[in-house]
């Protein structure tokens, strides 16, 4: 039997009633193994939180399994609670409330004693680089301070297991890189962190592994490096005057399969490499077609999740797969072992 | 950040009788403190009532010449009834706060954790406790300041405190249920002037003895009649058993139905999710 500290099974959560039912999670099947970064990426809506919120034991299951820290979600929900730490989504932080006010609070609720909770508040407050402003009320707090302050909130009580949902969603750049940071040191010191995030980037950076969710199902997962191995040729992008898309369309499919790609550009996967740059140019030059835009990407996240979903991620603000453009090639599961 | 984290083991139990007072408290002190740290919200509570007590004591103070009118000023007799409007303002922002947490997330940050899921419904009704104590000492001294005397002593301070506090207890709880329910301020706030339309169809305004028809039996059944004709007869006569089971025996009933409510709704949410 495994001893991964995240291990689910046929995850299943619907909402709303028998008529109108939503399937919001569709047979997750995941497992986190200890010490690990597992990034879970996929657009709004994807089913991402709703599987953390299973996981967390914020939401039930319709059907399914899972087990957190060795705990049944579902029947050893409390030792499961007492063993993880959340940061959700909308960091809910009582504006009202104070810095070391939140983490006394949060200490109390995790039942620490007292002479234990002061010293780790305060510990955390200069971990996350808040000890100046620990007095002052969070409705004071930049997004930065308040995800960095949410952070210190789910880790008072030293869990094993880290749940991270989009933490770094609306935050600047340097805000990014500081808890990046941050969750690294986490998890070098022995925390295992499932996060999720609609950040390629992120996950590329972050994650040892990775899952692709998409209408609630798990469309890929694996370590990014082989993912992106796996998606094999790198990607030429061009842009061309519309009335000739078809036809270069045509063309690029000459030189390997066409991948889907921002609104107004052509992708084809080159198969014989970058080498085959110049003979596309050219054959696009016969033809007359003027080549507005060049471009030629290394596999990436996105190349991966394109492969899967056949749509792209970056790029679409919405997440709404309907808001990207793809002349998609159908999916396929794919799966790259550790 | 730098700091090195000091391992520790967290508790293996964090249940009991112990901790889950230790939880409410809490839970209390957040509630109490938001309280505070809006002064804004607490304000209608106090303007309000002295505003009404105010213009109906300039209005109405010839009742008083009324046979068996039950004070002997009109400001005397409106004391019970603007506490009464008083503690049912500040009521309604402490469930309005409670279905604050719910839409707002801060709900989940509970839930998330292993604390006991009764302490943040008691905590919050425990500050409602309070604030009904607190805002009925502030009204009776300003009353006091325009001369009226609590003529039951320091017993019927106590009386009229302590029955604020019930009474808040009692209003919270009840609005608290509709709260976790519909976990939408705005539908607490929605419920709030049904409350109100309660209270103008009770004595609190007005003496029952010169009421008639549909209105006076309204209010002859209304318990906001009974506990604020509780609370008056402390300030207007020595205390008796008869004002504490008013002033303090109808809110308990009342507040041992509502909390039972909240936590009937609280595990209905609980198990909704």
């Amino acid at each position: 039997m495994s001893d991964s500290p995240i291990i689910a099974q046929g995850l299943v959560r619907h909402f709303g009633s028998e008529a109108n039912r939503v399937k919001a999670v569709d047979g997750v099947d995941l497992e986190v193994k200890a010490g690990e970064i597992f990034g879970f990426l996929g657009p709004n809506g994807a089913g991402k939180s709703t599987t953390v919120r299973m996981l967390t034991t914020l939401l039930s299951l319709t059907g399914g399994s899972a087990k957190v820290a060795g705990y049944d979600v579902t029947t050893q929900a409390d030792q499961v609670r007492r063993s993880i730490g959340v940061a959700l989504q909308d960091a809910a932080i009582d504006p009202l409330m104070t810095g070391r006010e939140l983490l006394k609070l949060q200490a109390v609720m995790y039942g620490l004693p007292k002479a234990q909770h002061l010293k780790r508040g305060e510990e955390l407050l200069e971990r996350v680089g808040l000890t100046g402003a620990a007095d002052r009320r969070v409705g004071t707090y930049s997004g930065g301070m308040r995800r960095r302050l949410d952070l210190a909130l789910s880790l008072i009580h030293q869990p094993t297991v880290l749940f991270l949902d989009e933490p770094t969603t609306g935050l600047d750049p340097m805000s990014r890189l500081s808890l990046w940071e941050e969750v690294r040191r986490l998890n070098t010191e022995g925390t295992t962190v499932l996060l999720t995030t609609q950040y390629l980037e992120e996950a590329d950076q972050l994650a040892d592994r990775i899952a692709i969710i998409d209408h609630g199902k798990i469309v890929c997962e694996g370590v990014p490096r082989e993912l992106k191995a796996a998606v094999g040729a790198p990607t030429l992008l061009i842009s061309v005057p519309d009335v000739s898309a078809a036809e270069a369309r045509h063309i690029l499919a000459n030189f390997g399969d066409l991948r889907p790609t921002p609104e107004g550009s052509l992708g084809v996967g080159l198969v014989s490499g970058a080498e085959a740059v110049p003979n596309v140019i050219r054959a696009l030059d016969d033809a007359g077609i003027r080549v507005q835009h060049l471009e030629l990407n290394e596999p990436s996240l996105d190349d991966v999740f394109a492969e899967a979903t056949g749509y792209r991620l970056e790029g679409a603000a919405g997440n709404a797969p309907e808001a990207t453009t793809a002349p998609a090639r159908g999916r396929k599961r794919g799966k790259a072992g550790r | 950040m730098t700091a090195v984290l000091t391992p520790f083991i967290a508790p293996a139990q964090t249940g009991g009788l112990t901790v889950g007072l230790r939880q409410t408290g809490a839970f209390t002190k957040r509630s109490l403190l938001g309280r505070l740290r809006q002064p804004a919200s607490l304000a209608p509570s106090f303007v309000f009532p002295l505003f009404f007590a105010a213009l109906s004591s300039s209005s109405f103070s010839r009742t008083t010449a009324l046979a068996n009118f039950p004070a002997d000023s009109f400001l005397a007799f409106s004391v019970a009834g603007a506490i009464l409007q008083g503690v049912l303002f500040g009521s309604t922002a402490a469930a309005s706060d409670l279905a604050v947490d719910i839409e707002q997330g801060f709900w989940e940050r509970m839930i998330a954790s292993p604390v006991s899921r009764t302490s943040i419904v008691l905590g919050r009704l425990a500050s409602s406790f309070v604030i009904g104590m607190v805002q009925s000492a502030v009204f009776l001294t300003v009353f006091r300041l325009f001369g009226v005397h609590v003529k039951s002593g320091l017993l019927g301070v106590i009386g009229i405190v302590g029955g604020g506090g019930l009474i808040g207890l009692a209003i919270s709880g009840l609005l608290s249920s509709f709260a976790i329910r519909s976990g939408s301020s705005e539908a607490v706030q929605g419920v709030f002037p049904l409350t109100f339309i309660l209270l103008f169809l009770s004595s609190a305004f007005f003496p029952r003895e010169y009421m008639s028809g549909w209105y006076r039996s309204v209010a002859d059944i209304n318990p906001m009649s009974h506990i604020v004709e509780g609370l008056r007869s402390f300030i207007v006569e020595p205390a008796s058993a008869g004002a504490f089971a008013r002033a303090w025996g109808i809110p308990l009933v009342i507040a041992a139905a509502s909390i039972s409510l909240a936590l009937l709704a609280l595990q209905k949410r609980l198990r909704a999710s």
